[in-house]
């Protein structure tokens, strides 16, 4: 083994120490070996190092010479016998202070001294894919990050709300289906698939309008631009190839999908649901087929009214309290006044100024139900897109005026 | 590099309203490191958007890496890498996702993106740090990995707005030496906006300084500084009779008590000096060269705009910079390519 291989003697300290262990467990290899009996050249005194005493050593106060003692690795190399108490008074000095003592020092270790933090630059020399690619990017950052790490990191009491409201959306389908196994009557009018269920799904005040779609529109939307202002991460997206267009598209885009799962995908699924726990055929389906896809409009009309109103607000501010706040108190704010205006004035107009009553509105001329309202369905229709437009317009204009350079 | 210059611009002209932020810049930067000056307000920001092609310019021309800055701005984005000055990171993500993110927007893959993302975080010497959440990083590691971002795609130009700000002397050398190493190991041009002389100094060999949306000089640091070479002497019994002497004779004289700096219009000077000191019987016990820091360069052009400057903190910390007296012909600092 040559000194570069093993260059701490590791080697040769291990094949010292079990010839040592021989020597003190088998007597006849404490024999000298006729073999290894050549006389020692006169001027080599023999090392304690290699030389292997047969003899036990004393297990304290170490008898070694300074030198032998720097150049021992450790006790065990030189003969001695390896004790925990001789450990312990070489390295304090446990001793009574009278005899001469020698630290056993450990050899320092003798390496060479390097870089352990080699900082080189590594070339890139791979091809950057196109527009949509980068627009997804955007998508895939908002909408996984709900499900996966490394994305866009939602807070975890989002993640709880928006999960435990998904899941309340779909309770109508636990009802549906124990209505196909008890044949109820009662409970097929009740929770199968009329229009006022279809439209009571999406646009039903309590709960999911007073309460789950605000909320969680609230909770989505409210720091998607505004913590980019307050962060400074618009400086990220606009730095590169990603124009406002494109980021803001994508984060409405984002924004919707998510409310749609929640509240689109669930509408989808109730419908699906009660054909197949009713077997129902395509006379079934041609009949209820229309109001189904009237609803499905007016559920995506609802999910980006309330994207569109949410963002526009979350493009106003910093950090997501306000939007959240603001947001709800918009949507639910507006139909409580307008609901007092109706108490004391008997008239339903004020309901123009409430999204969701002209949303309900809407929902209701599409699915061909009796309308609440006294006002034309035009009206709703008017201030629907008056409230989009100035949305659209406050989101378009204040994503204009986030910086890359300085805020 | 197929480009013969990394940025030019010819009468670039940009006006918000009545306010002109860019009035007719006219550059040529080579490749290698430049750094990029000027006083608060000075039109360095809105430079820094022209070159990444995100505004609407009000008449020039331009081109960076070789593409139009009207018309090709996605193309000069990909090619580029910015650095911000301020915060533009997720704080509740961590190191590796948010390089990753950057990568993604430029349109690199997920799987090439996230690989990057470890190597350039591992130049920038965040490689035990890069699972942790950006917002328990100090200051330097922010920088470095808003750094590891720029550099995600191997950019041709990296263009670094105050890279050095906030940080410790540790830090900072470090961010200055892992610059230093882009430009010099990596083959890459650094376009660098700073404050801080010494940090330009460290690491460009070119400048631009601008100034009230003009360049006032722009050219190698070493040609610049000849602008403002002086001779330094220390001088014993009659110091004020010597500047008297130097003035009178057509010298340019600075004086702190018994050391003095005359400007060195030619071989000439020194035996000026030398014949005035034997004159006015003052002994001159020192005599050598001075030469400038990039700090004393931005000193005397700024005097010459009429500026009253004892540093270059005076202009860039104060909020209210002085009024410019009286216009000066520049011409002869600067011009023609860097």
């Amino acid at each position: 083994m040559s000194s570069e291989d093993d260059p701490w003697g590791l080697d040769d300290l291990i094949d010292t120490i079990a010839s040592s262990e021989a020597a003190h467990t088998d007597p006849a290899a404490a024999e000298p070996d006729p073999s290894d009996a050549e006389p020692a050249p006169s001027d080599a005194e023999p090392d304690p190092a290699t030389t292997p005493s047969a003899e036990p050593a004393p297990a304290a106060t170490p008898s070694l010479s300074p030198e032998e003692s720097t150049d021992a690795e450790f006790m065990g190399e030189s003969g001695l016998a390896v004790t925990g108490q001789a450990r312990l008074e070489a390295a304090y000095g446990s001793g009574d202070g009278d005899e001469v003592m020698h630290a056993q020092v450990v050899k320092r270790a003798q390496v060479d001294s390097g870089t352990i933090f080699h900082q080189i630059y590594r070339e890139w020399n791979g091809v950057l894919n196109p527009r949509w690619v980068r627009n997804w990017s955007i998508f895939r950052h908002h909408v996984y990050g709900l499900f996966s790490k490394g994305h866009r990191p939602w807070p975890v009491m989002t993640r709880i709300i928006i999960a435990v409201v998904f899941l309340g959306a779909l309770a109508p389908l636990l009802m549906l289906v124990l209505s196909s196994l008890t044949g109820l009557d009662e409970l097929q009018r009740f929770f199968g698939v009329t229009r006022a269920n279809l439209w009571g799904h999406v646009f039903g005040f309590f709960f999911n309008n007073a309460c789950c779609w605000p909320i969680v529109t609230a909770l989505v939307i409210g720091g998607l631009i505004s913590e980019d202002r307050q962060n400074g991460t618009s400086a990220i997206y606009f730095s590169n190839p990603i124009t406002r267009t494109d980021y803001t598209v994508m984060k409405y885009i984002s924004a919707a999908s998510i409310l749609s799962i929640i509240i689109v995908f669930s509408y989808c699924i109730f419908y699906a649901v009660a054909i197949l726990v009713n077997n129902e055929g395509w006379a079934y389906l041609l009949d209820t087929f229309p109001y189904f896809f009237a609803g499905l409009i007016a559920a995506l009309l609802l999910v980006t009214t309330y994207t569109s109103i949410g963002l526009a607000l979350s493009s106003v501010s910093r950090g997501k309290f306000f939007p959240a706040v603001s947001l709800i108190g918009l949507l639910l704010g507006s139909k409580m006044l307008a609901f007092l205006i109706e108490l004391l004035f008997e008239t339903d107009v004020m309901y123009l100024i409430s999204p969701y009553d002209n949303l309900a509105h809407i929902g209701q001329w599409m699915m061909r139900l009796n309308s609440t309202y006294d006002f034309p369905v035009a009206w709703s229709f008017v201030s629907i897109l008056v409230m989009n437009a100035v949305s659209l317009y406050v989101l378009i204009s204040r994503v204009n005026s986030l910086e890359v350079t300085r805020e | 590099m197929s480009e013969e210059w990394v940025i030019t611009t010819e009468d670039l002209v940009k006006k918000y309203g009545e306010h002109v932020a860019l009035d007719s810049i006219s550059l040529k930067i080579n490749y290698g490191a430049t750094g990029l000056l000027g006083p608060n307000g000075a039109g360095k920001s809105t430079l820094i958007k022209t070159i990444l092609g995100l505004i609407q310019l009000t008449s020039g021309t331009g081109t960076v890496l070789g593409h139009n800055i009207a018309t090709e701005g996605n193309q000069i984005r990909q090619r580029i890498g910015y650095m911000p000055e301020y915060d533009c990171l997720t704080p509740s993500m961590n190191a590796v996702h948010q390089v990753r993110y950057a990568g993604e927007l430029l349109g690199m893959n997920t799987t090439q993106a996230m690989q990057r993302a470890h190597e350039v975080l591992e130049y920038v010497g965040l490689r035990d740090q890069r699972y942790r959440d950006i917002e328990t990083f100090s200051t330097g590691m922010q920088q470095a990995t808003k750094l590891a971002c720029s550099l995600i795609n191997d950019p041709d130009l990296v263009i670094c707005d105050e890279p050095t700000n906030g940080l410790d002397s540790k830090a900072r050398g470090f961010m200055l030496d892992t610059l230093f190493q882009v430009v010099k190991q990596g083959g890459r041009s650094i376009l660098m906006s700073s404050h801080l002389m010494d940090d330009v100094e460290h690491i460009c060999d070119r400048i631009v300084m601008i100034h009230k949306g003009k360049v006032i000089a722009q050219g190698r640091i070493e040609d610049l500084k000849a602008i403002d070479r002086e001779i330094e002497i220390s001088v014993w019994g009659g110091a004020s009779r010597l500047e008297d002497a130097l003035t009178h004779g057509g010298h340019n004289v600075r004086r702190t008590g018994r050391v003095m700096r005359i400007v060195r219009q030619d071989e000439d000077t020194y035996r000026d000096i030398l014949s005035s000191a034997a004159q006015t019987k003052v002994q001159v016990r020192r005599m050598e060269d001075y030469e400038p820091s990039l700090e004393d360069l931005f000193i005397v052009i700024m005097d010459r705009l009429g500026y009253s400057v004892k540093s270059s903190a005076d202009l860039f910390d104060s909020g209210n910079t002085p009024a410019m007296d009286r216009a000066t012909d520049l011409s002869r600092l600067g011009g023609g390519s860097i």
